[in-house]
């Protein structure tokens, strides 16, 4: 459990998962469950139910972890380099997808190095969000923000809900 | 005794000299009461009365409560009434200051002698009136003197705009020095400002030349946002300051028709007698620009090719303006140099005038964001420029009843 | 010509002279052509085909910039609807940010969210417009305006071709321009990315250097070929801008102007620019010489001898 400072990072819970590395190919299902908090500040974490979405995956880790598990990627120009999908050793998103996506250090990494291919890879919470959301809207899952995760206190108080709606006719628009 | 009944005797002297100053400077040589009661027959007093009544505290308020209060805080329309008819309205009709100034000081036509006074006139204070309005406009009037003193922001037109208008009002200040020290009795300072005409007057010249051109110029800040029909990038500032000439001309004429009317007591006979010839005169340099601007604005609208642009609704009202404002007034302008008829001169200069108001109008706020929305002036906008334009009349009334402008002093 | 002595011909080129050195500005060379930004200022990306409307940028803003509270919620998504003079939202002094929404669209599988603000443009008309030099364009991208010298003229929104600043006509001591700065004070000069960036759970909008997202987007569009309209909206208009736009639908679907062209709005005032020192030279020369012109008469009578006029008198 790794844990940075003032930080939330992805807590892996349920250690039952195998976790088989060193080039074997990844050959389990992952956590049954997983919780998000990296949205603490203004959201309760999302209880993810992992073990859920590998059955509705029919067992393609692909559909959501692109190549990483070492399943053939989805998308036919993803193919073209990763042909038969390379097990990358990680395969929860924050491991390639960045917390802080656009701080100085790592903008500054995708520029450094000419080879790189995905250098307009989305930071975690782009990456979670457009990941998921597609699928969900398409098989009727939550879409709603609050769906997956309401809103604390501070959550409220930075969407002013508190601020209740003029009547109908009020001018705001600013014209 | 004998020296304190001298110093009480000399002292009584002086207070009946002052009073008797004020009484014929200011009273024009009627008791206060007798002039009260002048002022109060006079009608055109009562509808004074009314306009502020109504309107100063209107305008006490726009400082209290705030722009807010008196537009609709548009932030599509930030320009309104106060600038589009106090600023962009009133600078060129009251351009007459350089165009007597020129004529007679510069090109020697002392001919003109007699209305030059009244065209100088009529520019200081249309541009005195056209600052007041810009105080009333700006979010931060006491920030006045910021682009001249405080941050300075050489590469906007604005800038411009703010250091000629205060140039040149003092120009046409000292222009009238001369007048003034007549009035009070002061031929020393008279004799030092006439020495320095000549050089007031090539400055006069130069600052109104650019500051009448920047005025449009501003415009040409909002390509897509002024109708095409309005908007030219190249030729917007020669529009203006083209049309601030007849302008200031046409506007002398429509003063000095309504002083005829009105203030005949305090013309004299030279201008009187000298008017319907003078009235020609200036009809002459009218038309040379009405035809002038005409040219340069269909040329404009070949350059940026905006032909397909008359055929639509806009270009109607392009094309009554264009007749209205500019056709009408050339042709009478003509007719009447053609006819030696000072009337017929007058009649155009007055539609001259209207049609000035409708293209500085429609620039600035009629075709201004064609694309989007109109937008009505809020009812205490037009308040407060009524209320405003009065007083521009109120003082213009009260310099000509008694400074030597219609008449000539005799010492 | 009365009084042509050396004394006044001199005062009356102080005058002039004087009026000319007062009221030149100093300029740029003519052919010096477009700024085109810093070398290495940021900007940001925005992705229409991302955004679903969720206004969590419009929040993010409001408590980065300590805004007033807003009229409504930033999740009650009836703003949608409001409807002003027949326009839609647009930003206000007390919305630096706003999103929109397009119905009516090309896009078959729902509406368009806009996202519109400031788009720091890299000659930005605001800036040259304004008299007293209120607006800076920084090195880092942003286009930051200093209310400690606005004198409240509003020209800067006459000049905005995006109609972007808004003015705080409520206050009356002290009315300024409010605009989106890109959170310089707070976040941009210290290389962090402005607070609506951060928030966005999409990510519809990537901060990095300009050049950098520029080849950024081209390989987007290249990579999702038919996705996007193969045009990067800010790239070039007005002389480009910081913020610059992507999108699946023709941009004029989404309020767009896209006829500005690609020379900053500062282009079209040039050409009276140009003219000011001309005047400004050559007037003097000009009308002192109509003056000579017109009392050329009285000069050559004043050239005869006084006899010669005696004799005149008596004949």
């Amino acid at each position: 459990m790794r844990f940075t400072r003032g930080k939330s990072s992805i807590i892996l819970i349920g250690a039952l998962g195998v976790l088989a590395v060193a080039g074997n190919g990844f050959s389990g299902t992952g956590p049954d469950a997983v919780v998000l908090d990296s949205l603490a500040e203004l959201y309760e974490p999302v209880q993810f139910n992992h073990a859920m979405h590998v059955e509705l995956a029919e067992g393609k880790c692909a559909k959501c972890h692109h190549h990483t598990t070492g399943a053939a990627p989805l998308e036919p120009r993803c193919l073209a380099c990763h042909k038969g999908g390379i097990d990358g050793g990680v395969y929860a998103c924050r491991d390639c997808h960045p917390l802080k996506r656009f701080e100085a250090d790592y903008l500054a990494s995708l520029t450094a190095n000419p080879q790189l291919y995905h250098n307009d890879k989305p930071g975690l919470k782009g990456a979670l969000h457009r990941n998921c959301l597609g699928c969900h809207v398409d098989n009727g899952g939550p879409s709603g923000c609050k769906d997956c995760h309401p809103r604390n206190a501070k959550g409220d108080a930075a969407f002013r809900a508190e601020v209740v709606a003029p009547p109908a006719g009020h001018k705001s628009g600013g014209h | 005794m004998k020296s304190r009944s001298r110093s009480r005797r000399r002292n009584s002297h002086e207070q009946t000299y002052q009073a008797r100053i004020l009484k014929e400077k200011l009273f024009l040589g009627l008791t206060p009461s007798a002039y009260l009661a002048q002022a109060l027959r006079n009608p055109f007093n009562w509808i004074l009365a009314v306009i502020y009544t109504v309107g100063l505290p209107i305008l006490i308020g726009r400082f209290i409560f705030g722009l807010g209060w008196v537009t609709h805080s548009s932030y599509d329309y930030p320009w309104g009434l106060f600038l589009g008819w106090g600023l962009f309205t009133m600078v060129p009709l009251s351009a007459s200051g350089f165009m007597m100034g020129t004529t007679v000081e510069l090109f020697g036509r002392d001919d003109f002698k007699p209305i030059e006074r009244l065209g100088l006139l009529n520019g200081l204070l249309g541009y005195l009136f056209a600052v007041v309005f810009l105080q009333v406009d700006l979010g931060q009037p006491w920030r006045l003197i910021y682009p001249m003193f405080v941050s300075l922001g050489p590469a906007a037109v604005l800038f411009l705009v703010a250091w000629h208008v205060a140039t040149y009002l003092s120009c046409q200040v000292a222009e009238l020095v001369p007048a003034f020290a007549e009035w009070m009795g002061m031929p020393r300072t008279k004799k030092f400002v006439k020495s320095m005409v000549l050089g007031l007057t090539v400055a006069g010249i130069i600052l109104s030349t650019l500051h009448q051109g920047a005025l449009g110029a501003l415009f040409t800040y909002a390509p897509g946002k002024v109708h095409p029909l309005w908007y030219s990038a190249p030729f917007q500032w020669f529009h203006f300051i083209c049309s601030a000439v007849f302008a200031g001309l046409s506007m002398l004429i429509v003063v000095s028709t309504i002083t005829k009317w009105s203030m005949r007591w305090r013309c004299d006979n030279e201008f009187l007698g000298s008017l319907d010839r003078l009235t020609l005169g200036i009809a002459k340099g009218a038309a040379l620009a009405l035809i002038t601007y005409l040219a340069i604005k269909i040329i404009a609208i070949a350059h940026d090719n905006d032909w397909r642009y008359l055929v639509t609704g806009w270009g109607q009202w392009f094309i009554l303006e264009i007749s209205v404002g500019v056709l009408a007034p050339l042709v009478l302008f003509t007719m009447a140099i053609r006819n030696n008829s000072a009337k017929i001169a007058r009649v155009a200069a007055f539609i001259a005038v209207f049609g000035i108001v409708l293209n500085r109008l429609n620039t600035a706020l009629i075709t201004f964001n064609w694309n989007l929305y109109q937008e009505m002036p809020h009812w205490r906008e037009v308040v407060i420029v009524v209320t405003i334009y009065s007083t521009y009349i109120v003082v213009y009334r009260a310099v000509l009843a008694r400074l030597p402008i219609l008449f000539r002093w005799k010492e | 010509m009365k009084n042509f002595n050396r004394r006044n011909f001199l005062k009356g080129g102080l005058a002039t002279g004087l009026a000319a050195v007062a009221t030149t500005s100093p300029r740029p060379a003519a052919a010096s052509g477009s700024f085109g930004g810093y070398p290495n200022s940021m900007g940001v990306l925005v992705d229409f085909t991302r955004c679903v409307g969720c206004r969590s940028c419009e929040a993010a803003c409001n408590k980065e910039q300590g805004l007033p509270a807003p009229d409504k919620p930033f999740d009650d998504l009836s703003v949608y609807e409001e409807r002003e003079n027949g326009q839609q939202r647009r930003t206000s002094e007390k919305a630096y940010t706003v999103v929109n929404r397009y119905d009516k669209t090309d896009r078959k599988s729902g509406p368009v969210f806009r996202k519109f603000q400031c788009n720091h443009c890299n000659e930005p008309a605001c800036l040259t417009s304004c008299f007293v030099n209120a607006y800076t364009k920084t090195p880092e991208g942003a286009v930051v305006y200093n209310p400690k010298v606005c004198v409240g003229c509003r020209t800067c929104m006459i000049a905005c071709p995006f109609y972007v600043p808004a003015y705080s006509y409520s206050s009356v001591t002290n009315p300024v321009i409010k605009k989106c700065i890109m959170c310089y004070d707070t976040r941009l000069k210290f290389g962090r990315p402005p607070a609506c960036v951060e928030s966005c759970p999409q990510e519809v909008m990537t901060f990095g250097h300009r050049a950098d997202l520029i080849n950024l987007g081209h390989e987007r569009i290249r990579n999702n070929p038919g996705k996007y309209v193969d045009h990067i909206y800010g790239e070039r208009e007005v002389g480009g801008t910081a913020w610059m736009y992507m999108s699946d639908v023709p941009f004029e679907q989404l309020g767009f102007n896209t006829s500005l062209g690609n020379e900053p709005i500062i282009s079209y005032v040039k050409e009276f620019l140009t003219i000011v020192p001309m005047v400004l030279t050559i007037w003097p020369a000009l009308f002192t010489g109509f003056h000579l012109l017109a009392n050329r008469k009285k000069a050559a009578g004043d050239d005869e001898k006084p006899e010669q006029k005696q004799e005149e008198k008596q004949s």
